[in-house]
C-alpha cells in the first residue's frame, strides 16, 4: 500500500482542526462516560431518523449533522429528534407479529409518514433543532479515549500499565514492536502512537506495531477497526498461534526492537524470541521441518531488545522469568502498578450550613458543640424552672421556648450562616481529596527484560582493531587513591610549567615594553 | 540509536553494589570504578549495551585490565542451581523446614564457575571455631589486592571462612553471598543513556528534587495523557532571502495553518519533561533515523570509516527543508563514529558548499512537531539536556534534532512582549557597502543580532497563535496561574497533563471546574461575563470566585501511581522490603473544551424512566 491509496492520517495521530465525516469521534456524555461513534456524512434518512444518523443518549439525541465539522473539544447541544414514530416502524420490520397486531390501528399512517421522509430526504436532510435536554462534547480519539470506550472482547491493558510499558520498553518514533495477543488494541493503539514516525513509503523501514491474534473472531474485529482508524498499514495484524509459529512475517524477520507478550503463557512464546535459532528442547510446539531450516529472528540484530510480559498471576511470572534466564535475557525485572485516581470534592460541616446533599450538619469545631450545647442546656434549665401545671401550659411552653431557642441560634451560631453568605456555596468548606470508590488493586505482573545483542568472537576482534587499546591519557570516574595522587602531581607540574613560562612571558614583554619606552 | 557505544557517549555504568555511574565515555582514556578495578575505555567503545563485563586480571605484559563478556549462563548460575537443587523442587518445603544446612551436603552454597562444576567446598578449609570471619581484614585486603578471577576467589574464600556459615539457613546463606558478591565481584554493565535510565540514576543517586521526584510511572502517565507523540514531518518556512538593509518587516509572517503537532510545555524539572517528551516526538537522540544508523553499521562491519558513509548522503530523502539538518546529521554521526575525532571539530569539517548560509530573517524553526517552553527566569533551565549533546547556551551547537525542534520563550515574552528589549527591539540595518567596510567581529555580531531578532520573532508570534496541540507541565508555580495564560493557546480538544509531587495544588486546580462551580457559571453567577463572545470568555482573567472560566475543561480528573518492584527467586518471590519514598507524584488531566456560544440548559431526560427500562433499545422515549 501506499500514500496515495490511504484516505489520511489517521485520526488517533492527526485529527486535524475538525470532525471529518466517516471518521472516530469520542463523545464526552460525562466524565467517564464515553462513546466512540463513527461520523457519518449528510446523505439522507438514516436507519429510520429524518435527521440522518443519530446518537441517542440519556442527555437527549445527538443527530451526526450537528457534530460534523466543528472543532474538537466543541459542546454540542441535544436536538429535537423524533424517536417515536420510527422506533415503532423497526420492530414492525423486524416481523414482531405480536407487536405489528397491537400497533395495527396506527400502521397506516406509520408506514405514509415514513415514505414522506424517505421520499425527500434524498434530496434535503431534516435541519436538526437545538433541543434543552442536555449536551455533549465530542473529543478527537486518543489511546487513553479509546482505552476507556473501546468495546470489549478480552481483558483491557489500561493507561497506567501501558504507558508505564511503553516507557520501560522503549517504545519510541521509528521503532518496531511486537505485540502477541491484540485482544482488545488498547495496547496497539497506544503502540502505534508512539512508535509512529510517519506512513511508510515504499520499502521503508518505519515505526511499526507486528500484532498477532490467535483468536480470530476477535482477530476480524481488530482487523476491521484498525482499517476503521486508518492504521492498517502501521500495524501488521497477524492470525497466528505463536506459541507454535514463532513471530516471523511471511517468512520475514520483523526485527523488532521491543516486544510485549500479553499472553497466557509467555514462556511458550520466549524461545521464538531468541537471537539464534532455539534448541528443539525449548520449542514444544510441532514445528515442521520446513519450518526448522529457514528459522529467521523475529529481533533486530543490531539493538538490544526490550521485553515486556503481563501475567496476572504469580505462578506465570516465575515460569516466565525462568525461561527467561535460561534464553539469555537480562535486567530482569518484576513490577506491578498500583493506580489511583481521585476525586475532589468540597468538604461541609457545620451545624448552621443549609440542608444540601453532601452537607454534614454536625458541629464543625468544639466550639460550636459547647455553644450548642450550652444553649440547651439553658433550655432546659429554663424548661424546668417552669410550673409543671398541665399539659396546656406545657404546650404553650414548648412554644414559648422555641423562639427563644432560635434567637440564640441567630445570636451564636448565626454567625458562620452570615459569612457564608458572602463565600459562594461552591467554595465553602474545606477542598479534600479521597479515592475513587472502587479500586483496581491487581491487573497484571508486569516483568521486563533485556535481550542485549549477539557479540560474537569475530565483532569483539573488529572492534578491537578500530578501537585499539594502549594510549589512555586521563582517567575518568571513580578513582582510587592512588590514581588520583598521581594525576593531582602531573596536573600541579603543568600548572608549574604553564605558571612559569607565563611569568617568563611577562618578564620578557616587560623587558620590551621598558625598550620602547626607554 | 543506541545500538553499539560511541565515542564520547554518555553512557550508564551499573556497578555491582546497584549505584550507577554516569559518565562520557572519551576515547583512549581510563575508567575507573573505584574499589571494582578500572579498565581502557577503547574496550567498551563499540561495544553493544546491556552486556555485562568482567574485569579481568591483568596479563603480565600489560598495564591495564582487559574485560570478558559475562554470558547469561554465568550471571545466573547460581539461580539454576537452586533451581535444580531439591529445595526449590519443593519451594514450600525449603521454607516451611527452615532448614540449617551442613557444611558438608554442598549444592545450596558451594561456589559455581562458568561452567557449572563447583570449585570450592566448605571442607577445603579449616574453620576457627571462634571467630565468625575467620579471615582478618589485613587478609582480605591481601586477597583483593591479588585480585585474581574478579574478585569470585575473594567471595569464595569468604564464605568458606565464616565459621558459622553451617548454621545459617538457606536464605540467609543466600543474603550472606549477595551481600559478599555486591562488594567485591568486579563486573559492570553498560546502559545507555536514555530517559528512563538518567531519570532513574537522578532520582536514587543524584537530586530527586532536581527533577521534582518525577518517577517513571509519572512520567510515562504525563507523556500518554499529554497525547505527546510525533507531530509530522517537518517543514520549514521559505527562506525570505532578505537583504541586511531590510528590516523588520521582512520577517515570514508566521502561517496558522502549518503550524501543527506543536506541544507546549512548562518545565521545571531541569529539562527532564522536556526529554521525556522530545524522546516520545523522536526529536532528543542524533541520528535518529534508523535505518542510516543500521547502513552505517553494515558500512563498518566491512570497510573503512568515511568514505562509503558520505556516499549515502545523497540517498537521503530530502524534503522541503532548507537542506542544512538532514545532511549535517548523517555527515555528523559519520564523525562520531570515527575513532580518534573529538566532537568538537565536527563543525569545522562539515561541508560548506553543500547548504549555502540562509539569510537572517530566515525562520530556522520546524513548523511542525515541536516543543515550546515557557520558563519563568531569562534563560530556560534544561541542564540535563546536555547528557543528549545538547546545550541551550551554546551559540554555535553543533547538529542536533532538538536545535530546530525546541522553541523557549519567557512568560514576559509570551505575555507582555512588548516590555521584552530583544523582541521589541527593531533589528539593525545596513546596506551592503557598510556592512562591507566594517571588520568582521563586528559584522559578525550585526548578523548575529538580526538572527536572534527572527528567532524571538517566530517563537513568540507563533506561539501566540496558539492551537497548541497539547500542554504538558512539570512545574513548581501555581497550576491555575499557568492554565489562566495557556488554556486560550490551546487547540479545542487538546490535552492537558500537568505533574506535581504533592495533590494540594492539582486539587485546587481541579477544584476550579468543579460540578458545582461550573452550574454556577452556567446559571449566570458571573455577571461580569455577561454578553461576552466565547473568544472574550477564553481569555477572561478570572475572579476571586472564578479563578477560570470552569467550561473550557472536560473530563478533570487527577490520578496517582506507583510501581511496587517484586524479587522473583526460585521459592523467593516477594515484593521488596523498602522502596522510595517521598513525594507520590499526581498527574492532572483534562481536554480543553470549546463551549457552545450563548446559554446551554441541560435539564436531562430522565422523566420517563419506566418506559425506557421496558423498552429494548435505547431509542424509544
Amino acid at each position: 500500500m501506499t500514500a496515495t491509496t490511504r484516505n489520511g492520517v489517521s485520526p488517533f495521530l492527526d485529527p486535524g482542526p475538525h470532525t471529518k465525516a466517516n471518521s472516530l469521534a469520542i463523545l464526552q456524555l460525562s466524565r467517564d462516560n464515553l462513546l466512540p461513534v463513527y461520523l457519518k456524512p449528510l446523505t439522507g434518512e438514516h436507519d429510520g431518523y429524518a435527521e440522518g444518523a443519530v446518537v441517542n443518549t440519556r442527555y437527549g439525541s445527538f443527530p451526526h449533522s450537528t457534530m460534523l465539522n466543528v472543532p474538537w473539544g466543541s459542546q454540542i447541544r441535544a436536538s429535537k429528534v423524533d424517536t417515536g414514530s420510527r422506533g415503532r416502524k423497526r420492530k414492525r420490520e423486524d416481523g414482531d407479529d405480536a407487536f405489528r397486531e397491537a400497533t395495527g390501528a396506527s400502521e397506516k399512517d406509520n408506514e405514509d409518514l415514513a415514505t414522506a421522509v424517505t421520499g425527500d430526504s434524498a434530496a434535503a436532510v431534516k435541519q436538526a433543532v437545538a433541543d434543552t435536554s442536555g449536551f455533549i462534547h465530542v473529543l478527537p480519539p486518543t489511546p487513553e479515549l479509546w482505552t476507556t470506550s473501546l468495546p470489549h472482547r478480552t481483558q483491557v491493558v489500561y493507561t497506567p500499565d501501558y504507558s508505564y510499558i511503553l516507557h520501560r520498553i522503549r517504545a519510541r518514533p521509528g521503532s518496531v514492536l511486537i505485540e502477541a495477543g491484540a485482544g482488545s488494541g488498547s495496547f496497539t493503539h497506544a503502540a502505534v502512537r508512539a512508535v509512529y514516525n510517519g506512513y511508510p513509503a515504499e520499502g521503508e523501514r518505519k515505526g511499526k506495531v507486528f500484532s498477532f491474534e490467535f483468536h480470530e473472531q476477535r482477530y476480524h474485529k481488530m482487523k476491521q477497526e484498525l482499517s476503521d482508524h486508518g492504521l492498517d498499514e502501521l500495524v501488521q495484524l497477524t492470525h497466528r498461534d505463536v506459541y507454535n509459529g514463532g513471530f516471523a512475517v511471511d517468512g520475514k524477520s520483523p526485527e523488532a526492537d521491543a516486544v510485549f507478550l500479553d499472553l497466557p503463557a509467555p514462556w511458550e512464546a520466549l524461545p521464538h524470541l531468541s537471537r539464534r535459532r532455539p534448541a528443539s528442547s525449548h520449542v514444544n510446539g510441532s514445528a515442521t521441518g520446513n519450518e526448522q531450516t529457514d528459522w529467521v529472528s523475529p529481533l533486530n540484530p543490531n539493538k538490544s531488545v526490550y521485553l515486556c510480559t503481563f501475567s496476572p498471576c504469580i505462578e506465570q511470572v516465575t515460569r516466565t522469568v525462568s525461561a527467561m534466564r535460561r534464553l539469555g535475557w537480562v535486567d530482569i525485572d518484576m513490577v506491578e502498578i498500583a493506580n489511583r485516581k481521585l476525586h475532589t470534592s468540597r468538604e461541609r460541616v457545620g451545624l448552621n450550613l443549609n440542608f444540601d446533599r453532601g452537607v454534614n450538619n454536625s458541629a464543625h469545631d468544639v466550639e460550636e458543640a459547647i455553644t450548642r450545647l450550652a444553649e440547651i442546656e439553658a433550655r432546659f434549665r429554663e424548661h424546668a424552672a417552669k410550673p409543671r401545671d398541665g399539659d396546656e401550659e406545657m404546650d404553650s411552653a414548648d412554644e414559648a421556648a422555641e423562639p427563644a431557642g432560635q434567637n440564640s441560634a441567630a445570636t451564636n451560631g448565626g454567625t458562620p450562616a452570615e459569612a457564608t453568605s458572602g463565600t459562594a456555596p461552591w467554595m465553602e468548606g474545606r477542598l479534600i481529596t479521597r479515592g475513587e470508590p472502587e479500586i483496581k488493586t491487581h491487573t497484571s505482573y508486569l516483568v521486563f527484560a533485556v535481550l542485549p545483542r549477539e557479540w560474537t568472537e569475530e565483532d569483539e576482534a573488529a572492534a578491537a582493531v578500530k578501537f585499539p587499546v594502549g594510549k589512555e591519557q586521563k582517567v575518568i570516574g571513580a578513582m582510587d587513591r592512588a590514581a588520583r595522587k598521581q594525576e593531582r602531581r602531573e596536573q600541579l607540574q603543568q600548572q608549574q610549567q604553564g605558571a612559569s613560562s607565563r611569568k617568563a612571558r611577562r618578564k620578557e614583554r616587560d623587558e620590551k615594553m621598558a625598550e620602547v619606552s626607554g | 540509536m543506541h545500538s553499539v557505544v560511541r565515542p564520547n557517549a554518555w553512557v550508564a555504568l551499573k556497578l555491582p553494589s546497584g549505584s550507577t555511574k554516569v559518565i562520557q565515555i572519551a576515547p583512549n582514556t581510563t575508567i575507573s570504578l573505584g574499589k571494582y578495578g578500572s579498565f581502557p575505555s577503547n574496550l567498551i567503545i563499540g561495544r553493544p549495551y546491556h552486556l555485562t563485563f568482567e574485569l579481568q586480571d591483568k596479563l603480565p605484559n600489560e598495564t591495564f585490565s582487559r574485560l570478558r563478556v559475562v554470558p547469561a549462563d554465568e550471571l545466573y548460575a547460581e539461580v539454576f542451581a537452586e533451581e535444580a537443587g531439591p529445595g526449590c523442587a519443593t519451594p514450600d518445603a525449603a521454607g516451611a523446614n527452615d532448614t540449617v544446612i551442613s557444611t558438608t551436603d554442598g549444592e545450596e552454597f558451594s561456589l559455581v564457575d562458568d561452567k557449572g562444576n563447583v570449585v570450592a567446598r566448605s571442607n577445603r578449609e579449616v574453620l576457627d571455631e571462634n571467630a565468625r570471619q575467620t579471615l582478618t581484614q589485613d587478609e582480605i585486603e591481601e586477597l583483593k589486592r591479588e585480585g585474581t578471577n574478579a574478585g569470585k576467589d575473594v567471595i569464595a574464600k569468604l564464605l568458606l571462612s565464616h565459621t558459622a556459615l553451617d548454621q545459617k539457613t538457606s536464605f540467609s546463606l543466600a543474603k550472606y553471598k549477595l551481600l559478599k558478591t555486591k562488594k567485591y565481584i568486579r563486573r559492570f554493565q553498560v546502559l545507555p543513556i536514555d530517559v528512563e535510565n538518567l531519570a532513574h540514576w537522578q532520582l536514587e543517586e543524584r537530586d530527586a528534587s532536581k527533577i521534582m521526584d518525577m518517577r517513571a510511572e509519572m512520567i510515562g502517565l504525563v507523556g500518554c495523557w499529554g497525547n505527546v507523540h510525533y507531530g509530522g514531518d517537518e517543514v520549514f518556512l521559505p527562506d525570505p532571502k532578505t537583504s541586511s538593509a531590510e528590516g523588520a518587516g521582512a520577517c515570514v509572517p508566521v502561517d496558522r495553518d502549518v503550524l501543527k503537532g506543536r506541544w507546549l510545555a512548562v518545565d521545571d524539572t531541569c529539562g527532564l519533561l522536556v526529554a521525556a517528551m522530545a524522546e516520545r516526538m523522536g526529536i532528543l537522540y542524533e541520528g535518529e533515523n534508523t535505518e542510516s544508523e543500521v547502513k552505517a553499521e553494515e558500512h563498518k562491519g566491512m570497510a573503512t570509516e568515511q568514505a562509503p558513509a558520505r556516499s549515502e548522503i545523497p540517498e537521503k530523502p530530502q524534503s522541503n527543508t532548507p537542506a542544512t539538518e538532514s545532511t549535517q546529521k548523517d555527515g555528523d554521526a559519520e564523525m562520531t563514529d570515527a575513532p580518534t575525532k573529538p566532537v568538537k571539530r565536527e563543525s569545522d569539517v562539515k561541508p560548506k558548499q553543500l547548504n549555502p548560509r540562509p539569510s537572517d530573517f530566515a525562520t530556522p524553526y520546524s513548523q511542525t512537531n515541536t516543543i515550546t517552553v515557557i520558563h519563568a527566569t531569562s534563560q530556560p533551565n534544561l541542564s540535563l539536556l546536555n547528557y543528549w549533546g545538547f546545550d541551550i547556551t551554546a551559540p554555535n551547537h553543533p547538529p542536533h534534532p532538538l536545535l530546530n525542534h525546541l522553541l523557549t520563550l519567557s512568560w514576559l515574552q509570551l505575555l507582555k512582549p512588548e516590555l521584552d528589549t530583544a523582541y521589541s527591539t527593531p533589528p539593525p540595518t545596513a546596506t551592503p557597502e557598510t556592512l562591507a567596510s566594517w571588520k568582521p567581529s563586528r559584522r559578525g555580531n550585526f548578523h548575529r543580532k538580526r538572527r536572534r531578532y527572527a528567532r524571538i520573532r517566530h517563537i513568540v508570534d507563533s506561539t501566540r497563535t496558539g492551537n497548541f496541540s497539547g500542554l504538558v507541565c512539570a512545574s513548581t508555580m501555581d497550576p491555575i496561574s499557568i492554565l489562566r495564560h495557556t488554556l486560550p493557546l490551546l487547540a479545542g480538544g487538546a490535552p492537558v497533563a500537568i505533574y506535581s509531587p504533592s495533590v494540594e495544588s492539582l486539587a485546587a486546580l481541579a477544584d476550579c471546574f468543579s460540578v458545582p462551580r461550573r452550574t454556577a457559571w452556567v446559571s449566570g453567577a458571573a455577571p461580569e461575563i455577561e454578553g461576552m463572545s466565547n473568544e472574550e470568555l477564553e481569555r477572561w482573567p478570572g475572579n476571586e470566585r472564578f479563578p477560570l472560566n470552569p467550561t473550557l475543561l472536560q473530563g478533570v480528573s487527577i490520578q496517582t501511581s506507583r510501581a511496587r518492584r517484586w524479587q522473583v527467586l526460585p521459592g523467593r518471590t516477594h515484593p521488596l522490603m523498602t522502596e522510595r519514598g517521598g513525594a507520590d507524584g499526581y498527574v492532572f488531566t483534562a481536554w480543553k473544551a470549546i463551549p457552545a456560544e450563548g446559554k446551554v440548559a441541560a435539564k436531562g431526560k430522565f422523566k420517563r424512566r419506566k418506559v425506557e427500562s421496558e423498552a429494548a433499545t435505547p431509542a424509544a422515549a
